[in-house]
C-alpha cells in the first residue's frame, strides 16, 4: 500500500490520523510528485487541520518538548525519505513514549540520526555560509544545501549580527530568511534580481584570499583531508576556493 | 616603499601561521542587543586551509619587525625577510568587515616585538579598544601577551581579550637559554599569573589561557612535555596547550637541520595523550614513565596504555561504568554515551555495538559483551600489538586529525 500526502509536517499528522483510523499499513509513504505515473495506486492523504490538531495534542501530552522538536527538525530534512521511520516512530512514542529513548529500534536510531546530520550540516554551515555586502550595507548569503536550513541559520545569526540587515538565500527552494531592523522571518522569494554588491565588497573578498593562501604551510599540504573537511558541495559560495 | 594592504596581508599571516591554536571555542555565548558579534560556544570553522587546518580566527601578528633574535622564530632579528606593519585602525577595520562576511569568529592578535615590550603591547591594546568600543564588537578577540609588559597593560588587555595567551614554546629552562636568550621560563609566565590572578580577583573564574610548546627542536622526551602540561593544566593557568611540531625555518647549529622533517606523528601522538588528560581521567605518569619516557608511534597512547595494563581487561560493557567504558581503546566518549543509553533497554551484543556504529576493530580485545568476545587474538600484548598494527598501514596523520576534533580515540 502506498500513501502520499502533501509534503508537509501539519500534512503528515493528517497523515498519522488516517492511519490510526482506517488502519492503514503503508509500505510506502511518498510527497507529492512532479510527474504523475500511469498506474498510480497512491492513496492521496488530504490535510485536515482538525485532524493534524489532534494529533499534535495527543504528542504534547504523551512526549517531552524535545521528541516534538525532533520529529518537526525531521521535516527539514526534506530530501530524505524518512517517513516510515517516522510514522514508526510516532506510533512506538504513542504505545510508550519512553521508547523514544531506545536507539536498539531501527526507527528510533534512524530518526536520531537523521535529527544529528541536520545538525552537523547545520553546524557546518553556520562556518560556511559567505554573505556579501550590498549596495545599502545589507549583508546577503545565498545557500544550496540538502536540508532546508535558512531558519535555524537565521536565528543563529541574529545572536551575531544583532545590529545589521541580513538575507540568507536558499537558492533551491525559493525561500529566503529575512531579519530587517527588528523584525526576522521566513519568506517565499517569487521573484529574483542579483542585487548590486558595495563598493568594499571585492577589496575585502581579495584580501581574504590573500590571507586563506598564505596561511597554509606548504610541507604540510594534504588537498585530500581537506577535500573531507570542506567537500566540494559545500564550495560553491566560498570565495577563497574559486 | 609602502606597502598595499595586500602585501601586508600576505607578510602579516605568512608569518603567524606556525602558531598553531586555532580554538575559538569554550567561550559562552555573549551577545548583546544592538550589537555586533558573538562567541559560540562550540567552536566552528569557516574554512579549512591547504594543509587541513580549521581557520576560525583571523590570524595575524600585527607586526614582523622584532628586536630580539630567537633561533626557531621566522621573525628572527637577523633573518633578511620582508617586514611589514598593520595600523591598528587598519586591522580592527579588516577584523569587523570579515566577521561581517562571516569568514571568520574573530581575531587571534599576536606581534614581533617592536621598539619595546610596551609599545608592542600599546598598539595591541589599541586594536582591542577600537573594535570593543567603538565597533561594539563583542566577538572572539584572543590576544598573544608579550612578556616583559607591565602588569597595567597587561591587565587592560586582559580586561577586554575572550582569551589570552602566552607560548612557553620551549620545554625547558635549558632550551631556552640555548636558543631564546631573551626569554626565561620565568619571564614566558609571567603574563600567564598575572592574567589567571586578575581573572581570578574578578569573577572567580580563571580566563581561558593557553600556550603552545615546539616538538622536536630540543631533546625533551614526550614524558617531560606532558608532565610541563599536566602541572599548567593543575595550577589552572592553562586550560589548552597547543603542540607543534619543529618545522626548521632557521639554520642554527643548536637546531635540527633545515631539511628535517616535522614530527608529525609525534605531535599528533601528544594532542592523543594530551586528549587522555583533559577528557578521560588519565594522569601523565599513567601514560607514560620517566622509564619508557616516549610515546609509540605505531599505537594511539589509549591502546598502549592498555596493552601495559591488561589486567584491568577485558571490560564487560553491559555493566561497566563511564570511566570504565571511555578507557577502552577505540571507544570515546560518544561511544560509551551510547553503551549506556542502549543497554538500559537491553543487553548488548557485538552485533549490538555494530548497528550503533560504534567500531570495534580496536575495542574487540578489550571487552566483553556478556558471553561473546573474541577468540582468534590470545590475551598477550605482542599478539594484540600485532594484531593492531597489521591490517592499517600507517598514514600521515593531519595537524588536527578529525578524531582529535571529535575526541574519539
Ligand atoms: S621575540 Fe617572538 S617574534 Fe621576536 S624573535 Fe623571539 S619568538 Fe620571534
Amino acid at each position: 500500500m502506498i500513501l502520499r500526502y502533501d509534503g508537509t509536517f501539519e500534512g503528515f499528522l493528517t497523515l498519522v490520523y488516517e492511519v490510526y483510523h482506517q488502519k492503514y499499513k503503508p509500505q510506502l509513504i511518498e510527497k507529492p510528485s512532479l510527474h504523475p505515473k500511469l498506474f498510480d495506486e497512491a492513496i492521496e492523504i488530504e490535510y485536515d487541520g482538525s485532524k493534524s490538531q489532534k494529533v499534535l495534542e495527543a504528542m504534547r501530552q504523551k512526549w517531552s518538548k524535545q521528541d516534538i522538536q525532533r520529529v518537526m527538525h525531521i521535516f527539514l530534512c526534506d530530501t530524505k525519505a524518512f517517513e516510515l521511520d517516522l510514522l514508526n516512530y510516532i506510533k512506538l512514542g504513542f504505545k510508550n513514549a519512553k521508547e523514544l529513548q531506545n536507539i536498539n529500534n531501527s526507527s528510533v536510531f534512524f530518526i536520531n540520526n537523521l535529527e544529528k546530520e541536520l545538525f552537523r550540516h547545520y553546524h557546518r554551515y553556520s562556518g560556511f555560509l559567505r554573505f556579501e555586502e550590498l549596495e545599502d550595507g545589507t549583508l546577503y548569503a545565498k545557500i544550496e544545501s540538502k536540508f532546508s536550513l535558512v531558519y535555524l541559520l537565521g536565528r543563529h545569526f541574529s545572536k551575531r549580527f544583532n545590529n545589521q540587515n541580513y538575507i540568507i538565500h536558499d537558492i533551491d527552494r525559493s525561500l529566503a530568511f529575512v531579519k530587517i531592523g527588528d523584525s526576522m522571518d521566513v519568506r517565499q522569494v517569487s521573484e529574483f534580481e542579483e542585487p548590486l554588491r558595495s563598493a568594499s565588497e571585492e577589496k575585502f573578498q581579495h584580501l581574504w584570499q590573500t590571507f586563506f593562501d598564505s596561511i597554509a604551510i606548504e610541507s604540510r599540504a594534504n588537498e585530500k583531508l581537506q577535500k573531507s573537511l570542506v567537500p566540494l558541495v559545500y564550495r560553491k559560495y566560498m570565495s577563497e576556493f574559486e | 616603499m609602502k606597502k598595499d594592504i595586500y602585501a601586508k596581508m600576505q607578510i602579516l599571516s605568512d608569518s603567524a601561521k606556525y602558531d598553531v591554536s586555532c580554538s575559538s571555542s569554550g567561550s559562552d555565548s555573549n551577545y548583546k542587543t544592538g550589537e555586533l558579534g558573538a562567541t559560540h560556544n562550540s567552536g566552528i570553522c569557516h574554512t579549512f586551509s591547504a594543509d587541513g587546518r580549521c581557520i576560525s580566527l583571523l590570524k595575524v601578528l600585527l607586526t614582523n619587525y622584532c628586536i630580539y633574535d630567537c633561533a626557531y622564530c621566522v621573525n628572527r632579528s637577523s633573518n633578511d625577510i620582508p617586514r611589514a606593519a598593520f595600523s591598528p585602525r587598519e586591522l580592527a577595520n579588516i577584523t569587523i568587515n570579515f566577521y561581517k562576511r562571516n569568514y571568520i569568529e574573530g581575531l587571534f592578535l599576536s606581534s614581533g616585538i617592536i621598539e619595546s615590550e610596551n609599545h608592542t603591547m600599546e598598539l595591541i591594546l589599541r586594536v582591542l579598544k577600537i573594535l570593543r568600543f567603538e565597533h561594539k564588537f563583542n566577538g572572539y578577540i584572543h590576544v598573544k601577551l608579550i612578556p616583559g609588559s607591565d602588569e597595567a597593560l597587561i591587565a587592560e588587555v586582559v580586561r577586554l581579550a575572550s582569551r589570552v595567551s602566552s607560548n612557553i614554546e620551549l620545554p625547558s629552562d635549558n632550551s631556552l637559554k640555548l636558543l631564546a636568550p631573551n626569554k626565561t621560563k620565568e619571564k614566558v609566565l609571567q603574563p600567564l599569573k598575572i592574567a589567571r590572578d586578575l581573572s581570578l580577583e574578578r569573577d572567580n573564574k580563571a580566563i581561558g589561557m593557553s600556550t603552545q610548546l615546539i616538538v622536536g627542536a630540543t631533546p625533551e622526551s614526550d614524558f617531560d612535555i606532558l608532565k610541563l602540561s599536566s602541572v599548567l593544566y593543575d595550577k589552572a593557568l592553562l586550560k589548552r596547550v597547543y603542540y607543534s611540531a619543529y618545522i626548521p625555518v632557521n639554520d642554527d647549529k643548536n637546531l635540527p637541520a633545515i631539511l628535517t622533517k616535522p614530527p608529525l606523528v609525534r605531535e599528533h601522538r601528544l594532542y592523543q595523550a594530551d586528549w587522555l588528560l583533559r577528557f578521560y581521567g588519565f594522569s601523565y605518569d599513567e601514560i607514560l614513565t620517566s622509564q619508557a619516557p616516549n610515546l609509540d608511534e605505531e599505537l594511539d597512547p589509549k591502546t598502549m596504555w592498555a596493552l601495559s595494563n591488561l589486567h584491568l581487561f577485558p571490560i564487560e560493557i553491559n555493566r561497566a561504568s563511564k570511566e570504565e567504558l571511555i578507557r577502552i581503546p577505540g571507544i570515546g566518549v560518544r561511544g560509551a554515551h551510547k553503551i549506556l543509553k542502549a543497554r538500559r533497554f537491553k543487553k548488548l551484543g557485538f552485533d549490538d555495538l555494530k548497528a550503533l556504529k560504534i567500531s570495534i576493530k580496536r575495542a574487540q580485545y578489550f571487552i566483553t559483551c556478556e558471553r561473546e568476545f573474541q577468540r582468534e587474538i590470545a590475551l598477550y600484548p605482542e599478539n594484540i600489538r600485532a594484531a593492531l598494527i597489521k591490517p592499517e598501514p600507517k598514514k600521515q596523520p593531519s595537524l588536527f586529525d578529525v578524531s582529535g576534533i571529535t575526541g574519539e580515540l
